[in-house]
């Protein structure tokens, strides 16, 4: 241990006090969400007098978020998969070759960080009617693309930064052609950079609301456009119960993550010593 | 066979031909011409920044030349890629393959190069039993020493029959005696299978230990090339000089040159010199003479002596002692003097006064910077 | 190095979704420049007649609340992230750090609905916050807080805190752990090694965590939605009201072509006001 000072212990507890008031913060809205979802009786109140599991069973039925799930599913699915492949390849050509637009076409993938989502949703629904395409699943999955990949570009590009160039170097030096040595070398070494990037883009699509609020039909509605109809609609604990599945599915999503990818080193706040 | 002179393109395993490399406003190599003969091993030494890593890196083809041609066994191959030149590498960091055992590291270029299953098995085999590392073929690399990866890097090098083998600063990250005692082995291995191979070190100790000849280089141009002996009895310019092992420099005024030698005067005292790099000087001009500490000599203050000073330090080093002797002179501040046995210790104690006298048919004087 | 030929083939299916992705931009572009006809899908002719409803006060006083809420939610969500940051990247106890990054990280992925959601069974009025202080007698009838700016900022202050103490802990984490350290070794106390060392080199990831968090609250909608109810409008609630109500999609289009203008002048202004500090940046 450091060796300190009063003064020290003092501004250390202080400091203590304040992060623990933040996260208590962070984790009230999960925990009241938890204990209403608990209430027995089909309004709002605290504390429940009664308990139950059954607005648990009743979120499950519940034909509306049933097909969201299922919708949500599919879309993930392929947005984070056609996310991955498109962006870890281009990732890949970004870092180790020159070529023409090559900025230009990054900064146009990058962009759609800083643009609203209601504006890329507005911009899809528009440009759906004008091709002609019917508001089915496809025009859903290319705006999650775009919106999922500046985090599975920013994900493997990072990756390969932390790649060191001399595996490569080294199986070229051995008679490896760029392809072998993609194929043998850099996508072994970067599986855990892709894998998360995808964990990443499949968690950010299947929650994605304001854009998908604008681009999805009724027949294609995914869970939290789902949910955001039913809040508009009821007020039994129904969507607290979905909410409690939601936190804990999600938690534990990121816990696996964490533990075996290294969420810091993902996020790039590991403490540089 | 010991070439002595930069081989022409025919003759010469590996051939720089004017070649030059820039990045952005960085020269990082200026018009380079060298010549590596087959089997030589050659040394790039030179201070860190000086591109000898560029050079080594247009060898292997991870850079292309900005300007002149680069060779391999007389064929041109600035347009070749890496995968196609034939070359053998060993990494600063070893750069082994964390996702494949010592066995499948080995095996990997054999299987770029389609060796049949039975043959890569064998030769695997015999290149691991060449760098003694039987009996670990299927562990990672993590579970290896940093001496034993150090092999490992060096048996999948060599597995393939390189060309030339590349080494950057292969033994840099070891400890000072697993150092020498890779130094003596890559350099038996070497010999044995007839390598060629190009060597780079910023250790001037490496690179006089090793080399069949060494090319010293500094800010992008290499300085002097040729043996190890040559480079340390007769450096071409200042810079080599002082670079490769230690040196004096003491200034001095030419007094008088006549063909090979020149009598320079140091002080009260004056020294005859070999002359060869003063032709064309004006008299009494400033020289700069290069004394070798082990060129000194240390006498009782009353015999004969060029400079007088007095011991300030002593650096006891086991085989010998080295002295530094502070002048009153105008020649120079401090000298190094080295002194073979131990007795140095006893017989010049700190703060005693000293005289010193110079070897200088030995030692090399250049016009003053 | 020499050009390989698969680079074409890399390059082409992230050229199309920029293609496509500048497709859509370019339609709410185009959009934006057409009459709206009352009672058809389908725009009229060129104009610029939207953008000059842009002044009518309606519409400019939607501008400026987004504006006062973005920023207020920025500053905020600055105030509250940083000692969280702070703490992430100094707690040195691997169980401790796990735990508070899984708590950090969760919300950033549980979307704005479900968070809002919670928001609502935390302020409305026979909410948590509301029984809490009646039945400890502090209040007697229930607070406001639900349709008021100040409930839609906690939620949105809760929305944006994952990102920003992200991109502030990446600020801090890069900062070599020897700068404080000499500070210390030259006399400073803990304040004032925070206030000349570690603050002034975190600059970097606060303007970057404060672009963040702005662009983020710029785009929401659940939760001026939910919360704010109709009282509290935002652009994208306008957006979606203007597209979904009245079909008006022209108008709509306009108000994204603002709202992007807008954010780019923020988000310009930011940058220029921080250049002073790319100096600093450390690696
Ligand atoms: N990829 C690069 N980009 C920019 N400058 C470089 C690059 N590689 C090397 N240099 C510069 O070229 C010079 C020579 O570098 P290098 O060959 O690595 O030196 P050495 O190996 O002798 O230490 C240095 O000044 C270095 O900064
Ligand atoms: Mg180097």
């Amino acid at each position: 241990m450091t060796p300190r000072s009063t003064y020290q212990k003092v501004l250390g507890w202080i400091g203590l006090l304040t992060v623990f008031v933040i996260v208590a913060f962070l984790i009230l809205p999960a925990a009241v969400v938890t204990i209403a979802a608990f209430n027995d009786k089909p309004i709002l109140s605290f504390p429940p007098q009664t308990w139950s599991w059954r607005w648990f069973g009743r979120a499950l039925a519940y034909e509306d978020f049933r097909q969201g799930f299922f919708n949500g599913l599919i879309v993930t699915t392929w947005s984070s998969t056609i996310a991955l492949c498109v962006g870890g390849m281009f990732a890949f050509v970004i870092d180790r070759y020159e070529f023409p637009l090559k900025s230009a076409i990054e900064g146009i993938l990058i962009s759609p960080l800083v643009i609203p989502h209601f504006t890329v949703g507005l911009g899809f629904l528009i440009l759906a009617a004008q091709v002609g395409l019917s508001r089915g699943f496809a025009i859903v999955v290319i705006c999650h693309v775009i919106l999922v990949l500046p985090f599975v570009l920013r994900s493997v590009y990072v990756s390969l930064r932390n790649l060191d160039q001399s595996y490569e170097h080294a199986a070229s030096s051995l008679g490896a052609g760029p392809l072998r040595v993609l194929a043998t070398v850099t996508l072994p070494l970067l599986l855990p950079g892709l894998v998360s990037g995808w964990l990443f883009a499949a968690i950010l699509s299947f929650n994605e609301f304001t854009a998908s609020l604008f681009v999805t039909s009724q027949r294609t509605q995914t869970l939290p456009v789902a949910m955001y109809n039913y809040v508009r609609e009821f007020a039994d604990p129904s969507m607290a119960a979905l909410s409690v599945m939601y936190i804990v599915g999600t938690a534990a999503l990121i816990a696996f993550a964490n533990a075996f990818l290294g969420l810091g080193k993902v996020l790039n706040i590991e403490q540089s010593h | 066979m010991k070439p002595s002179a930069n081989l022409e393109g025919e003759q010469a395993a590996v051939h720089f031909d004017v070649v030059s490399k820039r990045f952005d406003d960085v020269v990082a190599l200026n018009d380079v011409t060298l010549g590596i003969g087959r089997s030589e091993f050659v040394t790039l030494l030179g201070p860190s920044g000086c591109g000898k890593t560029t050079l080594l890196k247009l060898a292997a083809g991870f850079l292309g030349p900005d300007g002149g041609s680069i060779s391999i066994e007389g064929k041109r191959v600035n347009d070749i890629p890496t995968y196609q030149r034939g070359i053998g590498m060993m990494f600063q960091n070893y750069a082994l393959f964390p996702h494949m055992s010592v066995a499948e590291n080995v095996a990997y270029g054999l299987k770029t190069r389609r060796v049949p299953r039975a043959e890569r098995d064998k030769r695997v085999a015999d290149a691991l039993a060449l760098v003694k590392l039987m009996g670990m073929e299927n562990r990672k690399p993590r579970q290896l020493s940093g001496g034993q990866q150090q092999r490992v890097a060096l048996a999948r090098a060599l597995v393939i029959n390189p060309t030339v083998l590349l080494l950057d600063e292969p033994f840099s990250a070891l400890d000072k005696s697993l150092r020498s005692s890779m130094q003596v082995e890559l350099r038996e291995i070497q010999r044995k299978l007839g390598l060629t191979t190009i060597f780079v070190t910023h250790d001037q100790g490496e690179a006089l230990s090793m080399s069949d000849r060494m090319a010293v280089m500094s800010e992008g141009r290499i300085r002097q090339l040729g043996s190890p002996v040559d480079v340390y009895r007769s450096p071409a310019d200042p810079f080599v000089a002082s670079f490769v092992g230690d040196n004096n420099r003491l200034r001095g005024q030419l007094v008088s040159i006549q063909a090979e030698q020149a009598i320079v005067a140091l002080g009260d005292a004056l020294v005859q010199v070999p002359g060869e790099r003063l032709s064309g000087l004006e008299k009494s001009a400033a020289v700069d003479l290069f004394v070798r500490p082990e060129q000194f000599r240390i006498v009782a203050p009353g015999e004969p002596c060029v400079i007088k000073g007095s011991v300030v330090a002593q650096i006891y080093q086991g085989g010998h002692v080295d002295l530094q002797i502070e002048c009153s002179g105008s020649v120079g501040d401090r000298l190094l003097v080295r002194s073979p046995g131990e007795q140095a210790v006893l017989r010049w104690p700190m703060g005693a006064p000293v005289g010193v006298a110079i070897q200088a048919d030995r030692c090399s004087v250049f016009p003053a910077a | 190095m020499n050009q390989q030929p698969f680079v074409r083939i890399f390059t082409a299916p992230a050229t199309l979704c920029a293609v496509g992705f500048l497709a859509a931009m370019a339609a709410v572009l185009q959009y934006s420049l057409r009459a709206y006809v009352p009672g058809s899908l389908d725009p009229g002719g060129l104009t610029l007649a939207n953008f000059a409803d842009l002044l009518k006060p309606l519409y400019a006083r939607v501008f400026l609340d987004t504006v006062v809420v973005c920023a207020m939610t920025a500053v905020v969500t600055l105030i509250v992230g940083y000692p969280l940051a702070y703490a992430l990247v100094r707690v040195e106890q691997p169980i401790l750090r796990s735990i508070l990054l899984v708590i950090v990280v969760t919300p950033l992925f549980l979307g704005e609905v479900v968070r809002t959601y919670a928001w609502i069974i935390v302020l409305g009025n026979n909410g948590f916050i509301n029984s809490l202080l009646m039945s400890l007698g502090l209040i007697g009838k229930p607070l406001q807080l639900m349709f008021t700016s100040f409930g839609v900022v906690v939620a949105l202050v809760h929305v944006t805190l994952p990102v920003m103490v992200i991109m502030l802990a990446a600020g801090l984490s890069h900062i070599d752990r020897d700068y404080p350290r000499a500070a210390e070794s030259l006399g400073a106390g803990p304040i004032r090694v925070f206030l000349t060392v570690t603050l002034p080199l975190s600059l970097p990831g606060v303007v970057a965590g404060t672009t963040t968090a702005f662009a983020w609250t710029f785009s929401a909608f659940a939760t001026p939605q939910l919360i704010g109810g109709g009282r509290v409008n935002m652009i994208s609630n306008l957006v979606y009201q203007l597209g979904f109500s009245s079909f008006n999609f022209p108008f709509a289009a306009t108000l994204c072509v603002a709202g992007l203008a807008l954010t780019a002048l923020v988000l310009g202004l930011l940058r220029l006001a921080s250049r002073p500090l790319r100096k600093i940046e450390v690696h």
